[in-house]
């Protein structure tokens, strides 16, 4: 047997081997990485309306009841209508309300948006005045440690709480990262509209705030409709959907 | 014989101390300041690190004499690979916000030069035993090491140890404030260049 034979059995072996215990791993520990993943996510949903502190541990359970008494998933249809699912016609976007003595407290929506390196998954809370940020939060991303990601961290985060979409006027304007913070570059108009930057992250600020204001001006037609108060109280016959993407 | 002076005792103890990856061979560094913030995370990645140093150790050992000369650092590196997956799929399902925030240097364990320097000049020539047990004291010792620097970095940069604030409220009130750089990479080098000069002092008379 030549020795370049043997070697390339010996690769192909091995190769083999480390698969099967790969794979081994992967799909036997999946069920426990999903719900990890899932109560992550609630957990974040919760964070971005201000029920979940950060820095605090909560059990499974205690996220998972919390998320079950506060939030209602439900879907936004292309006149900003908030349906279900299976009743919508056309396309339809997930939305988490948060609703409290029969009446929405707030609104959160998924945010997916392009990041430096990858894509950056969080949510954002609007309060029910259709134009307030109640909060951000991002559960997944794959910016640089120590840089641009740092926008996992709550010092980022916390800066968007109380901006708003809206400028004075009443206009839609979304909500933008400031370089390199909002004292320096702003007028005093735009500040409302702003967060502070992170140094050394121009490019995953960029590209959030074109994230941000590419999925809030498709939520428009629903915050407009609760700018205008139309949308106050809790839709009918709401049915806690488990979950919705 | 004595039990320290038998092979296998100094296998484990030598990289402990006199022959520490870190402070002595300058292995590992680049992880040792990402990763020591907080305690937690560095005695995280330090048992993640013993364990794949130690298995992928024993594992090269038990097929040095079958591994073809020409295949070698691929053969080793798939090993190694192989288990920092599976040391970072266990973290994913079991412990998963501290997962988080080491973020991508579990992955990186691949790349640290301890884990294939050991494969290269230990376990390719020496008995599984052997080998197993210089893989656990190289991870003993740089674990040591992260968690010096994290026990410094979060007591004097956070107040906390593992997350627990122990500095009294009065400090605070009498004006003590907490030291904001020792959240930064660079207080790590600074703490690992006075570690290794403590060390090379001692060690020379």
């Amino acid at each position: 047997m030549s020795d370049n034979f043997k070697s390339v059995l010996f690769a192909l072996a091995t190769a083999v081997i480390c698969s099967l215990l790969l794979t081994a791993a992967s799909s036997g520990l999946k069920p426990f990485q999903e719900e990890n993943i899932e109560v992550d996510r609630k957990k974040n949903i919760l964070k971005s309306i201000g029920l979940v502190e950060d820095g605090r541990a909560y059990t499974f359970d205690a996220i998972k009841s919390m998320y079950a008494e506060n939030i209602t998933s439900m879907y936004v249809d292309e006149e900003g209508r908030i349906v279900e699912a299976d009743r919508a016609a056309g396309t339809v976007l997930p939305i988490y309300l948060f609703t409290r003595d029969e009446a929405i407290q707030a609104y959160v929506l998924p945010i997916d948006s392009r990041g430096l390196w990858g894509k950056i998954y969080g949510y954002l809370a609007l309060e029910s005045d259709g134009s307030t940020v109640s909060g951000f939060t991002v559960y997944q991303h794959s910016e640089t440690p120590g840089l641009g990601g740092e926008i996992e961290k709550s010092w980022f985060q916390k800066n968007f709480k109380g901006k708003r979409i809206v400028d004075h006027e009443g206009n839609f304007v979304s909500i933008g990262i400031a370089k390199p913070s909002v004292t320096v570059a702003m007028s005093e108009a735009e500040k409302a509209n702003y967060v502070d930057g992170i140094s050394g992250a121009t490019l995953t600020g960029r590209f959030l705030s074109a994230g941000l204001k590419e999925i809030l001006s498709e939520y428009e037609p629903v915050s407009i409709r609760f700018r205008s108060k139309e949308m106050l109280l809790k839709p009918q016959e709401p049915k806690a959907q488990e979950d919705g993407q | 014989m004595k039990l320290t002076q038998s092979k296998h005792f100094k296998a484990f103890s030598e990289p402990l101390i006199q022959n520490n990856p870190v402070s002595m061979q300058m292995l590992g560094i680049c992880s040792a300041l990402a990763v020591t913030v907080q305690m937690k995370t560095a005695i995280v990645m330090a048992l993640s690190l013993t364990f794949v140093l130690a298995f992928s150790n024993l594992s090269i050992s038990l097929m040095r004499n079958i591994i073809p000369r020409n295949i070698r650092m691929i053969v080793e590196l798939s090993v190694i690979a192989t288990l920092v997956i599976i040391a970072d799929q266990v973290l994913r399902a079991f412990f998963y916000d501290i997962s988080k925030q080491l973020s991508v240097f579990v992955g990186l364990i691949i790349t640290n030069c301890i884990v294939m320097g050991r494969a290269e000049t230990f376990a390719l020539g020496n008995s599984p035993g052997l080998s197993f047990l210089d893989g656990l004291g190289n991870g003993a010792g740089y674990g040591s090491v992260l968690i010096f620097v994290a026990l410094l970095r979060e007591t004097l940069g956070a107040g906390k140890f593992l997350g627990v604030g122990i500095i009294p409220d009065f400090l605070y009130r009498a004006g003590y404030e907490n030291m904001g750089f020792m959240q930064l990479a660079p207080a790590a080098f600074i703490i690992i260049g006075l570690l290794v000069w403590l060390q090379k002092s001692l060690t020379k008379s």
